[in-house]
Parts: structure tokens; sequence; C-alpha cells
């Protein structure tokens, strides 16, 4: 999609801001909160504050666990910070809302090399509200004393998780309670893609259909066979994986930074999910400017600056294995410490953004009623037919109305 | 004293035990939590119940991030004044619906409970807009505004109970004498309701020192973060230390067990005083 | 004032609105649809059941068991001053700190409630107590409780202290028991106070929103899902406002029908008596 269509009628150069005025913006990310990621990502902030005198950016305060919540509360009601690092759910709420600023004429995709893959989610209605702040996929991470060798196929997946568990130590580990709601549908996502399902084909949801079924089931028949450490959330069986208490765990790139500073000797790798189709989640995360903001220049100025090369290399060593809006190579050294990276960057074009096709902004309900069934059919509630079957009638209705 | 109901000192002493036991278990927990390692954490054959001084580093690292403070004495700032507010405009308003007869006053009283049925998350879009029109967002005065409103009505109701339980004929007495109402109440009433005050001024501390969903919506420069948001904050996307966030929790749960313990002179005193009375 | 009482008449308003969170300045009025959308839905009556258990249950429970606790901090023994200080600790623990410190107790795997009650031989299922739809409600109430003791205590602690001595004496020359003097004087001075303390208790639970909703944000199957959770989801997850405000309206003509239902209780029982 030709985001870089309208380029040509600015007047102003590409890629190059005009000069802004003095200003304080303020900067809102979750990133900014995580224990592994956010003093680096503060570094990189401090370093564009001292390369000029104009322009000062301050981090937001605007936790994790409510974060999409508050920000839209505070843009709806008029303020809200200045630049946004959205998930795509609420990008594409906050997009077809009027809440973010179009970039159309001030974002040149061709001229800053942004990779198309990733790239084409963040055009809504037409308009570009964004750029790929960071694209992190999803992959398998798993413990190399636990399980010297990957498995390749779902069936090996499945034997390795079962032969993993043993006493304190669990094959796998996934989200599946309703208080992660957000984090259940990231991870039924990829089963979901990786047994050739969709949630929608881009005009009609397909929710009920066999493929997504299939995979759904495949998510039951790992958690049926008891090699999950059960009802644990993610922040508890995230630290279990760094200390060698979980084997095998599917997660995104940005995870890297945060295994690595929970525990620094931990033996891990990545590899490809090993699904049927190589296709998998993304977590992607534009920065957008709000439509609100009072010194929209100025935030322009720090998104061009950010995507500089140099920076662009910068923010992906903070980032992680996530990749970035462009693409960047990989320092030497860091493809010493991580020689998975290739490995998740190579997973770039077949990656999929977390939200239903074409119903960008009722993702959110969607997932709630997706996610619930779902849960019910883990408790036994009903199987994954029948969950599916409702949950395709009851979004039907949403998006009816 | 009174009331012994079949216990004796002995017996007593027991059931103040475990009473306090239970009481105390889940932030003594936090503690332990907080001093344990990893390993400690993730190990299902064992478990420590006793703390780990050797680990003491987590809370040191804690205060020495600076922010931790920043936000403690944010929340102070907000908890006091919103305290000083309400037991400010809630002796007035109690005393009025207490000894006036005025029209309307049933509506009144209905409207102060009426007022708190409502969770702060269906106030807090409207709230957000005539706080934009006032000018009052991201400030902390604007905080303390938003949590008086939340805390008024309880604490008049509280102050309106206390002040029923005055026999009137204190204050009429007063009046034959050529007191004014407003010296009244200062004189007469509010050395007798002083535990009730004390109570309030408890419950109105407490509910701005937790207050979350107007703390993260309406500031939003990081320096004036009250404390609910900045351990919330400690709940990472990606990671999430637990022992760092209990060490943070329960340096946020002191100052208010501090400041209770400080009120509760008062309310000691005061039950003193209406003792001696009785 | 200002504060509570003009949003809250915007609110009202609302209710008959189709309004989103992203655009709150734009209503579209579309008269009682919200209200019909939200009791048509099926599982709304689940939520009026469980909203209706978690309240009557914070209330008894906390104002029982805060009656106990007053009663006995009211004695003699060595040391009140600290225990009656000590005591309000739960009260005084920040909300999000209880529901932290909470989930991690009951962690299905390393949790020190679990590992006591599989000790005990009670089992939570794999899924441990939160994950559990029989047990998750009783989680949360037992730390509603757990936190909400303390102040009732508190409270009517202060409140003993204006039983006047000699009525208690004049009773027990009388002859009375303990359990009579204590229907007959103590339960008397304390019964407005109670009154007082149910009612908050009654409005503050049905508000109670951080506590439930970190720690199961509604589940399991909804086991724990309140008006308030439900309120929230549709106006931050869904953005509708107009629907969520419906939803208030309910949980205020709930609260309306306790407060009221109890004052005319409470008026018959003054009058027989």
């Amino acid at each position: 999609m030709g985001a870089g269509t309208l380029a040509g009628c600015s007047s102003e150069p590409q890629g190059s801001s005009a000069t802004p005025q003095q200003a304080t913006i303020t900067f809102a990310a979750s990133t900014l909160g995580d224990p592994g990621r956010g003093p680096g990502l503060q570094k990189l902030i401090d370093e564009y504050n001292s390369s000029q005198h104009v322009v000062t950016v301050q981090p937001a305060s605007v936790p994790y666990p409510t974060f999409g919540q508050t920000v839209l509360t505070q843009m709806g009601g008029g303020e809200g910070p200045d630049l946004v690092r959205f998930d795509m759910p609420e990008f594409s709420t906050a997009a077809s809302s009027g809440l973010l600023e179009p970039l159309d004429d001030k974002i040149d995709a061709q001229k800053l090399k942004l990779i198309p893959g990733p790239d084409k989610y963040l055009t809504v209605d037409e308009h570009r509200y964004g750029v790929i702040f960071e694209n992190s996929n999803y992959g398998m991470f798993y413990n190399k004393d636990l399980i010297p060798q990957a498995p390749k196929t779902f069936e090996e997946f499945v034997q390795t998780a079962k032969n993993t568990t043993k006493g304190d130590v669990y094959g796998l580990a996934f989200r599946q309670t309703q208080a992660e709601e957000a984090g259940v549908w990231q991870d039924i996502f990829n089963y979901v893609l990786g047994f050739g399902g969709d949630w929608s084909d881009g005009g009609k949801l397909t929710i009920d259909s066999p493929k997504v079924i299939e995979g759904l089931k495949a998510y039951q028949q790992l958690y049926d066979a008891n090699v999950i450490p059960k009802g644990a959330d993610a922040a508890t069986f995230r630290k279990m994986f760094a200390n060698g208490k979980v084997g095998m765990e599917l997660n995104n790139g940005g995870y890297v930074t945060a295994t690595k500073s929970a525990n620094a000797n931990l033996n891990f790798s990545v590899a490809r999910i090993p699904f049927p189709e190589k296709k998998q989640g993304a977590l992607l995360a534009p920065i957008t400017i709000n439509a609100n903001s009072k010194h929209k220049d100025a935030a322009l100025d720090f998104i061009n600056w950010l995507l500089k090369p140099d920076q662009q290399v910068k923010l992906q060593e903070v980032l992680g294995a996530s990749s970035v809006a462009t693409p960047t190579e990989r320092s030497a050294e860091s493809l010493q410490k991580f020689p998975f990276l290739p490995v998740l960057d190579e997973l770039t074009e077949s990656g999929v953004p977390q939200i239903v096709k074409g119903f960008g902004p009722q993702t959110a309900d969607i997932r709630h009623i997706v996610v619930s069934q779902v849960l019910a059919a883990l408790q036994g509630q009903q199987d994954m037919a029948t969950a599916m079957e409702k949950a395709q009638k009851q979004a039907e209705e949403l998006v009816g109305r | 004293m009174m009331h012994r109901i079949r216990l004796g000192v002995a017996g007593r002493t027991i059931a103040v035990l475990v009473v306090l036991g239970l009481a105390i278990f889940p932030v003594y927990w936090m503690f332990v939590t907080a001093l344990s390692s990893d390993e400690e954490l993730f190990s299902s054959s064992s478990v420590n119940i006793l703390p780990n001084f050797s680990r003491f580093g987590v809370f040191a690292a804690a205060l020495a991030d600076g922010q931790v403070v920043t936000w403690l004495l944010n929340s102070l700032i907000v908890a006091a004044g919103t305290t000083v507010l309400s037991i400010g405009l809630g002796i007035p308003l109690g005393y009025a619906l207490s000894r006036f007869t005025f029209r309307g006053k049933a509506a009144v009283g209905l409207a102060l409970l009426f007022t708190q049925m409502l969770p702060e998350a269906l106030l807090v879009v409207p709230l957000f807009a005539m706080f934009r029109r006032f000018d009052l967002l991201n400030s902390l005065h604007g905080l303390i505004l938003a949590d008086t409103a939340f805390a008024l009505p309880v604490v008049s109701l509280i102050l309106k109970g206390a002040i029923d339980g005055v026999p009137r004929d204190l204050d009429e007495a007063a009046r034959v004498d050529g007191s004014r109402p407003p010296t009244v109440l200062a004189r007469i009433i509010l050395p007798l309701i002083a535990p009730a005050i004390a109570a309030a001024a408890v419950i109105a501390f407490f509910s701005a020192w937790n207050e979350y969903v107007f703390a993260v919506t309406f500031v939003f420069d990081k320096p004036l973060q009250p404390a609910s948001v900045g351990v919330a904050g400690f709940i990472g996307e990606q990671d999430t230390s637990i022992q760092s966030i209990m060490a943070v929790g329960l340096l946020f749960t002191l100052p208010a067990v501090a400041f209770y313990l400080f009120a509760q002179r008062y309310v000691v005193s005061g039950m003193t005083a209406g003792a001696v009375k009785g | 004032m200002v504060f509570q009482l003009v949003p809250l008449l915007q609110e009202v308003w609302l209710s008959f609105t189709k309004t989103t969170l992203l655009n709150p300045n734009l209503n579209v009025w579309v008269g009682m649809a919200n209200f019909q959308s939200v009791l048509a839905n099926p599982s709304f009556r689940q939520t009026l059941l469980t909203t209706v258990i978690y309240v009557a249950a914070c209330v008894v429970g906390s104002v029982g068991l805060g009656l106990l606790v007053a009663l006995l901090l009211n004695g003699r023994f060595p040391g009140r001053a600290v225990a009656r200080s000590l005591v309000t600790v739960p009260w005084a623990a920040p909300g999000i700190a209880v529901a932290l410190i909470a989930t991690w107790m009951f962690n299905p795997q390393f949790g020190i409630l679990t590992r006591t009650l599989r000790g005990m031989g009670i089992d939570p299922g794999p899924n441990g107590v939160l994950n559990n739809p029989q047990l998750a409600l009783g989680a949360i109430l037992v730390t509603t409780i757990w936190q909400l003791v303390p102040f009732v205590a508190v409270v009517l602690l202060s409140a003993l202290q204006g039983v006047p001595q000699e009525l208690v004496e004049a009773a027990q020359v009388d002859g009375a028991g303990r359990w009579m003097t204590f229907r007959v004087v103590t339960w008397q001075v304390l019964k407005p106070t109670i009154g007082l303390v149910a009612v908050l208790m009654t409005i503050w639970s049905l508000r109670r929103f951080e506590l439930i909703w970190l720690m199961t944000r509604g589940g399991p199957l909804g086991s724990t899902r309140t008006l308030v959770i439900d309120l929230y989801a549709q106006a931050f997850e869904s953005k509708q406002l107009g629907t969520a405000a419906a939803i208030g309206m309910v949980g205020v003509v709930i609260a309306m029908i306790v407060i009221i239902g109890g004052r005319l209780v409470a008026n018959a029982a003054a009058k027989e008596a």
C-alpha cells in the first residue's frame, strides 16, 4: 500500500522536519516501565535531548496495566501525551476515531526505507497515522540445558513439552487466565495462525472456521497435557523460564532483553515456532502523534531523529530482538551474544499483527468475546467448536451494531 | 473493664494475638517475598518463612532510586490536603445537617449518599472535562479536589452521626448564654466529637492515599505522580520483578500505617475525654 | 459538591445516549436502548447475582468480624495500645499492594496460601484458587474482608467509648448476664454506628474495583465479574460510555433499594422496640 504516494503534495523536503518551536513534549510508552528495557530507552531519549536545545522529550507516566485505557481517556478528553507508542488494537481504535495526527505528507516511506511488511498496517482509512517503533516477532524460546534439540514439528513440540515436565520444571508456559485477557489473545494468535486459520478474511469474521478451531484445539491439547504451570501469570512464568523452571515459551523478541536482565547466565535460544504454517503473530507497536498535541512539529522532530540510521541501530539494541522501522544490521557483538537473532529477523515478513483483519477498532471487543469462550472451553464447560460458534455469533452481533 | 464476653485476660490475649497474626501476616509476607531470591521464590520443595536480611539491599535500591521518595511525598501532599479540606468542609456540613432544619435537608443527605455510589471509573470522564476547563489537570491541588469530592460525603455523614450523638441541651445552653453557632460548634461540640473527627480524617487520608484511577488519568508529569501510580508502574509489559514490586508496595504501605498511628493518639485521647464526660 | 453532582448528572444523561470514550462530547440520544441491551444480556443476570453475593458477604463478614474485634480490643489485656494500632495495618495497606500480595499468596505453584490449603487437604485444583470458578469469588471475599474488618473495628471501637459505664453497671446489678447487658446497653449505643458502617460497606463494596480487576479481572468464567468490573470493561475496553453509564445507574438503583429498604427495616424495628 503506497503510504508514500501523498508525499508529493507537501512542499517541505521529505524526511526532514521544519525547525520546531522551543517545546517540552511528553512521550508515553509502556516500554519505559520495563525493568530491562526502560532504562535503555530513557538513555536514548536523553541523547536526543542533549543533541539539540529546542525540543525536550519527557517520559509520560502511564503504567502498563492501564496504559491503553488511560491514554485513550486523556486523548478523548482533549489532552494526552504528545507522542504515544501504541499497541495495535489501541492504535486502530485511536486512528479511526480521529485522535491521531495523520502523517501522510510528513513521512516518506520510500525515502526512509521503511520495511513495507509491517508498515502497511499503519494506514487506516487511507491515511498513515504512525511509524513502526517496535516490531517484535513471535518465536519459540527454549532453554538449551533442558531441551538440547529444538522440536521441528507440532508432534515433537508436544512430546518435548511432556518429556521436559518433571517435578518443579514445566515443559511449556503460556497465558490462560481471564486476568491476562490481552496476553491470552497474543498467545492463541500463534496457534490459530500456525494452523492456517485467521479470525477474519478481511471482510467477514471467520472465528468458527475449521482452521481456527484446529489451532485452538492444539492450544487446548497442551493445556490438558498438564505441561504448563496452570494459573500462573506471565510475570511469574517468565521468571520461571529465566530460572530454568520452564522449558519453552512462545514469545516475542522484546522478551530477550528482559530474560537476559533477569538472569544473565541462562542458556537459551530461539527457533521458529514449529507449527504447520510458517506464519506467526507479531507485536507491532507504532509511534504516533496525538492530534491534540500543541507541539506536533517538535513531536515529528523526535520521530525523524529516531528514524535516522544510527538511532535505529541503537533503538534496536535497546529493544532486544525486535526489529524497528527500517532495516538495520545487527552488530557483530549482539550477534555473538544472541546467535539466534537472524532467525527472529527472518520472521518479519510472515508476522501478522494481533488485530482482527478489517475489524481493527473492534479488536478489543472481539478479543474479549473470543478469549472468554476459549477459557470456558479450557475449563471444560464446552468443546472448542461450540465455543467458537458462540464467539462467532456474539462477535457478528457486535460488529453488526 | 466492660463487656468481657466470657474471656479471661489470658484468653483474650491469645485471641488478640490470633487476630493480629491474621491482620499482619500478608504484610509480613510482602517483606519476606521482597527479601527472597528468584531461586527461593520459584521452588516448590522448600519455603522461606523468615526474612533473609542479607538481601536488604532491595529496599535501599528502591529508596536510592529517588523516584520512590518523590512518589511518597506527592501521595503525602495529596492525602494530607484531602484530609484537611474534607474535614474543614465536613464539620460545618455535618453540623448543618444535624442541627439546622432547612428545606431540602433530606435531599442533601440523600445526595451525599448518592454521590458515593458511582465508581471513580464512571466519573473520570466527565470530571476530566471539568478539570480541563478549570485548568486543574496535571496538578496535585487538582487531585486533592477530586479526592475531596469523593471523601467529603463520607466524612460529613460520619460527623453528622457524631454530632447527632451530642445532647442538644448542651448547645442550647450555650446559645442561651449568647454564643453563636460557630462558637458553639468550636467550643462545645468539636471537643466532644474528637474521636469521630479522627476516624473521619483517617478515612479521608487513606482514600486519597490509595486512589488510583483519578491519579493516573489527571496527572501527566512523572514528577507529580503519586505512589499508587508509581507502584503500578512496576508491573512491566515484558518483565516484572516480584521482589522490587513487593519492596515498593511495602514502602507505600508503611507511611499510611504511620499516619494511622499518629491519628490514633487523637482517637485515643478523644476517647478518654469522652469517657470522662460519660 | 460541584465535582460530584455535575458529573453525576452528566452520567445520568449519558446513560440515555450512545457515547464513546474516544469522543465523549458527541452524544447521540438513544432513549432506553442502553438499558435494554444491558438488561437483555443473559450474562448480566450473573453479574447482578455475583454483585449481590459479593456485597452481602462483604457487609455481613466485615461488620460481624469487625464487631467481634472491636469488643475484643475494648477489653483489658497487656499491650492494648500496640495491638489497637497494629490491627489497622490491613486497612492502611493500599489496594494495589494488597492485590499484588494476595495474588502472589494464591499463586497456584508457589503461593503460601495454596500450599497451606494443600497441606490441609483442600486441593484448589491445578489452576489454583483464583482460576477456579468455584473458589475465586471466595478468595476475593477473604481478601476484601481482611482489608475491611480493621476499619469497622476502629469505628466501632470509638463508638464503644460512648457506652455509659453506669448503665452497664446498673444492668449488671440488676442481674443481667453479659449477653443481656450487651443487648440492652451496648447494642443500643452501637446501633446507629453499625447502621452507618453497614451503609458505607454496601456502597464501597458496590464500588470496589482495583482489587478484583488486578486479581481476576472478573474471571474465571465471569465468576467474579461485579457491576463495576462490567462497567469498567464497557467504558474502557468496549469504549461505550453510554452503556457503562446505564450499568452505573443500575448499580445506583440497587444501592438505593438496599439503603432505603434498610432504613425502613430499621424504623420498623425501632417502632416495635
